[in-house]
């Protein structure tokens, strides 16, 4: 690996290529300063990316991530590099941080690689697609997804079986199989952190059926059902490929629950689960969508107006925690639950459960910088020291945290806490002169 | 000339393609005269499709672009900078709007939607075959910013602005900084006080050369546009020359013989007509309140720094940009809701929380030792059409309602009062020992974090029922004690009844009750009658009128930490407007036919934005557009009474020529 090292120079790193990370990033190189943006991912544009619509004002997600992402990756200020990871960042002095990070291969060459799936449809291995949530499959010589950004091939190494499928098609010879990981040591004068988030991991909770009943979904897997770039182009159960019309949404899997580690409120599970069912009457207009609650939590601006639209339109609301989902034969499941209106326990029977899964931290912000360096919440959130004053800062002075890195947060919140930490990042670069 | 054009049909991922037949559009606009390249995209916007269009331009040396996807609010920006970076001058460039015009809104119509796109399509080809290449127009933009509002918003943003370089006045309309934050004791999650955080702000913000703040101050008027603002803004005197000694300002404020309800306590207090609101408030100098003040001479007597022949004064300031930061007011509950006015141990949460802040070891309030509390959520918020609120007493009432029925318009949560209340109730339990706390909810809203509060209320002992927004609580007296009851649904529709000493009506936010200072500067305002930022998502500090940005509870309920957030972004782009110097303007305005006016005014009664002036040009009188000010909304055209009014990039031809390819 010795003979892999590039060294460079930058204002900034951002960690992160989401929505915050992005934001982030632009406003920086906007303002005259070189970034350095690296995204652990194939592509940059974070989960929004891969959102349908967003709430409360149902703008198509692609249609607003998409601009952004071409802004930033054109941008003559910003370099990305996907597929990376951080690997050290070590602080010397005031405005003086070195960063190791490490570029894993693509073993396709970025700037000659043209998109034209050629390989895609050469490649004869088929794995579950990450990015469609499993819902369908991909090749090991994939493109990401249609609206990747770079719209670029890479070879899932693991899966490949080096048959050379792939190499014999591309018009460009842009595979190379030799590539090795390349490490990079820059120094920079800020550091801002915006790596995002986890879905909760539903398996956690095995009284709800995740993975063993197939009609027991994620709402991030109805998420991308429900995308313009859908899989299906319609609803479908996986069980069977039948269209549901029983829908229910389990809120609060994961979230609010200490038994699972995570007694916090995820803040944005209820709204993006009234949206999905707003979407799902749309889609499937003789469907009925119940929602499964504890609280419902519409708190930002146009929120409750936009709840109460969804009670307009005949979504199903039903306060009570769900104990135990069972599947019946025909893959139909049993809820069984606190009806806490009427105090009872009831069961009901719907064709297809949404479990609105939470937020997690991403733990891989703490290991960064040296051990307990960067302090993390007692939940592995990253701590804000000066939460009412800055909420930008953390523990180590130059080093911001942006979006849902330090705590679950909307798209709105994420790109003003976005835009809050650049603009601490240019004050602190600004301090310098 | 013959231009040559280019046409992208995007099928916006299906958003556009499941209604409109996009294949068949492209087919039936590819040999309409001028375009020499008709295609269809999945995302048009996306980057591979940008790169794609630039490559077009460049290789078939187009003279002309359309893309017909979404409505040009969200993507006419990006696709003109497409045809910028291809070297097409971006106003060569038309969009055509087939989603939110044609597939969403006919989503029943496949062959209808189908059609109407072809015809919209074919009217935005015939506007770019007249298009002309435009240059922005330059103006001069002056580096300074003001900020209006010094809560902690403002002045967290006044702070930002000056770390970036530019020089900021900061214009607050009472006589102190720190805003609602200063009425406030400890804070969740912190438990820092309001007056502390208003501390380091103050003292970070004066400690600044190109800082200029002044208080009592309030704008009186707003001429010009972005990068070059002239603003009024009158100052109200103190009546006070300098800081003075403590002890001095005392007795002054003893020997005072008014007696006022102290606003700054929400009235469960009184001052004096000379006063501060808390020792060590800043600046930190009293002020003598002269409406109240009787002119008795007394004070004068006893301190020497107090000076009646201070006068109002008026000063200008010239700035490139205004950031607006003027918070909020918290929600006043008719007299009669939920005993409201009716019953004394009726009183609102931001007056608990100055109640808890001014009590020393026990709660008392008029003279009673407070142990039971009760707290009646959503007053003010979340309110359902049609919830009518009797009003107790006739009297009560403003005169324009005319009616002792009131139905409360604000649908919207107040995202900060689940949590203020439960932090406020804790600490009152902590500070005075022997409290209990009945929560009467309509569900909890401790969103994230926040949640822990919760928990560790509910561990402390608090108790939480519900009701529906359908069946709120009933306040009412019985046996000389003022009771609460609810239908709760945590406990099966049960009907419980809790004696309190004191109820809380936890108050929402709603808009400044005074918010002149908005029609000043025309600022739009949403359902929710908070300003509206431009774009929840892409564009959120941003207001449609240029060089105007808005931050902190003036846009919606926010907490500190989002205030916070939200006053650094707009510091950001604040700055980026004034920072260069210059600033590009739309060069689509109206323009005036000099033969043809004969000046009768009509187009400056009609313009919106003051644009429009009568100016004499060789011995005539005509009308002068203000480049700089017009915004070309195209108000003045149809009202010019000899047609001698043209808007750039709409003219008549252009739109005749749109109509005729719709119509044909």
């Amino acid at each position: 690996m010795a003979e892999n090292i590039e060294t460079a120079s930058y204002d900034a790193l951002v960690i992160g290529a989401g929505i915050a990370g992005g934001e982030a990033a632009l406003n920086l190189a906007n303002n005259g300063f070189k970034v350095l943006l690296v995204e652990k991912d194939l592509s940059i544009g974070g989960k929004m990316i891969l959102l349908s619509k967003v709430f409360p004002t149902l703008d198509c997600s692609a249609c607003i991530t998409t601009p952004k992402v071409s802004e930033i990756s054109r941008h003559p200020g910003i370099k990305i590099f996907t597929g990376t990871e951080v690997k050290k960042i070590q602080k010397k002095s005031e405005n003086n941080f070195e960063a190791i990070v490490v570029k894993a291969p693509r073993y396709v060459i970025e700037e000659d690689c043209t998109g034209c799936q050629l390989c895609e449809q050469a490649c004869p291995v088929v794995v579950r697609d990450q990015y469609q949530y499993n819902l369908v499959g991909r090749k090991a010589a994939f493109i990401p997804f249609s609206i990747a950004s770079p719209r670029v091939a890479a070879i899932d190494i693991e899966n490949c079986t080096l048959c050379g499928a792939c190499e014999k098609v591309c018009p460009t010879k842009c595979i190379d199989f030799t590539m090795e990981a390349v490490e990079h040591h820059v120094n920079i004068g800020t550091v801002i952190v915006a790596t995002g988030f986890r879905l909760f991991d539903p398996l956690k909770i095995p009284r709800y059926g995740y993975g063993l009943y197939k009609n027991v979904l994620t709402s991030m897997e109805m998420e991308r059902q429900l995308a313009p770039t859908r899989p299906f182009n319609t609803v479908l159960r996986p069980g069977d490929g039948k269209v549901p019309d029983k829908l229910a949404y389990v809120l609060c899997t994961g979230s609010r629950d200490a038994t699972v580690g995570n007694p916090i409120c995820s803040q944005i599970c209820c709204m993006y689960s009234i949206k999905q069912a707003q979407l799902l009457m749309g889609a499937l207009p003789m469907a009925d969508v119940t929602i499964y609650y504890l609280n419902i939590r519409s708190f930002g601006k146009g929120f409750e107006e936009f709840y109460e639209q969804a009670k307009g339109m005949g979504v199903n609301f039903v306060k009570g925690k769900i104990g135990k989902i069972t599947e019946k034969e025909n893959g139909n499941l049993i809820l069984r639950y606190e009806d806490i209106n009427e105090s009872v326990v009831k069961e009901s029977e719907h064709d297809m459960v949404i479990l609105s899964v939470g937020v997690m931290p991403n733990p891989d912000a703490g290991g960064f910088f040296g051990e307990g360096e960067l302090k993390l919440d007692p939940f592995s959130f990253v701590h804000q020291t000066d939460l009412l004053g800055s909420p930008p800062e953390t523990s180590i002075r130059g080093v911001f945290v942006a979006g849902t890195a330090s705590g679950p947060m909307d798209i709105p919140d994420s790109i003003l806490s976005a835009g809050a930490a650049s603009s601490e990042a240019i004050s602190y670069l600004n301090r310098k002169q | 000339m013959n231009k040559k054009l280019g046409v992208y049909i995007c099928h916006c991922g299906g958003n556009i393609s499941d209604y409109v037949d996009v294949e068949k559009v492209r087919e039936a606009v590819r040999d309409e005269e001028g375009v020499c390249l008709a295609k269809t995209t999945m995302f048009a916007c996306s980057d591979a499709s940008q790169k794609e269009m630039i490559e077009d331009i460049r290789q078939n040396n187009l003279d002309g672009m359309v893309v017909a996807s979404c409505s040009p609010k969200l993507h006419l920006v990006t696709f003109r900078a497409v045809s910028e970076r291809a070297e097409l001058n971006k106003y060569n460039y038309v969009h055509a709007n087939i989603r939110e015009q044609v597939s969403w809104a006919h989503s029943d119509d496949k062959a209808g939607a189908t059609e109407k796109a072809i015809g919209i399509v074919k009217s935005a080809i015939a506007k770019v075959r007249l298009a002309e290449a435009l240059n922005p127009i330059k103006i001069h933009s002056e580096k300074a910013v003001a900020v209006i509002g010094g809560g902690v918003a403002g002045l967290r943003a006044a702070i930002e602005l000056s770390n970036m370089g530019s020089p900021v006045t900061l214009i607050e309309r009472e006589h102190f900084v720190g805003g609602r934050v200063s009425q406030w004791d400890v804070m969740f999650t912190t438990n820092q006080t309001g007056k502390e955080l208003v501390t380091r702000l103050y003292n970070d913000l004066i400690s600044r050369d190109n800082v200029t703040l002044l208080t009592g101050a309030e704008v009186i008027s707003n001429t010009g546009s972005i990068g070059d603002f002239t603003l009024k803004v009158k100052i109200t005197p103190r009546y006070i020359r300098a800081r003075c000694d403590e002890g001095y300002l005392q007795k002054a404020i003893d020997v005072c013989p008014v007696v006022v309800p102290d606003e700054f306590n929400f009235n469960i207090t009184n001052r004096k007509a000379i006063y501060h609101n808390f020792p060590s408030e800043y600046p930190q100098y009293p002020v003598i309140d002269i409406k109240n003040c009787t002119r008795c001479g007394e004070c004068e007597k006893v301190c020497g720094i107090i000076d009646f022949s201070q006068k109002e004064e008026i000063v200008e300031i010239r700035v490139g940009s205004v950031l607006m930061a003027t918070g909020f007011d918290p929600y006043t509950p008719y007299p009669g809701e939920f005993g409201y006015h009716q019953f004394e141990e009726v009183i609102t949460l931001p007056q608990f929380k100055r109640l808890t802040e001014l009590n020393y070891k026990k709660l008392i309030y008029k003279g009673k030792e407070i142990k039971n509390i009760a707290y009646i959520y959503c007053v003010g918020s979340r309110q359902i059409e049609g919830e009518v609120h009797t009003v107790a007493s006739a009297d009560d009432l403003s005169k324009d309602t005319g009616s002792n029925q009131i139905e409360g318009e604000n649908r919207y949560c107040s995202r900060y009062c689940c949590t203020s209340v439960i932090h406020t109730s804790i600490d009152a339990k902590r500070k005075f020992g022997n409290i209990s706390n009945f929560h009467f909810t309509r569900g909890i809203r401790t969103y994230g974090k926040q949640e822990l509060l919760y928990a560790e209320s509910l561990r402390l002992g608090d108790i939480y029922l519900q009701s529906y927004e359908n069946d709120p609580p009933l306040v009412y007296r019985e046996n000389g004690r003022t009771h609460v009851k609810i239908n709760d649904i945590l406990t099966g529709r049960r009907e419980i009844s809790v004696t309190a000493d004191l109820v809380v009506l936890v108050t929402g936010m709603v808009p400044r009750a005074d918010n002149s200072v908005a029609t000043l500067f025309k600022l739009p305002k949403g359902r929710d009658n908070f300003f509206n930022e431009i774009h929840m998502k892409l564009r959120p500090v941003e207001t449609v009128i240029d060089g105007i940005t808005i931050c902190g509870a003036c846009q919606g309920p926010k907490n500190i930490t989002e205030s916070m957030n939200s006053a650094l972004s707009a510091a950001t782009k604040t700055f980026s407007y004034v920072s260069k110097g210059e600033i590009e303007l739309e060069p689509i305005i109206a323009e005036v036919d000099k033969e043809l006016c004969k000046w009768c005014g009509e187009c400056q009664k009609a313009c919106p934005f003051d644009a429009v002036k009568m100016e004499t040009s060789e011995g005539k009188e005509i009308a002068v557009i203000n480049n700089s000010v017009c915004k070309g909304c195209g108000m003045c055209l149809p009202v010019c009474p000899v047609n001698a009014i043209d808007l750039i990039a709409f003219s008549d031809n252009e739109i005749e020529s749109m109509i005729n390819a719709l119509v044909s």
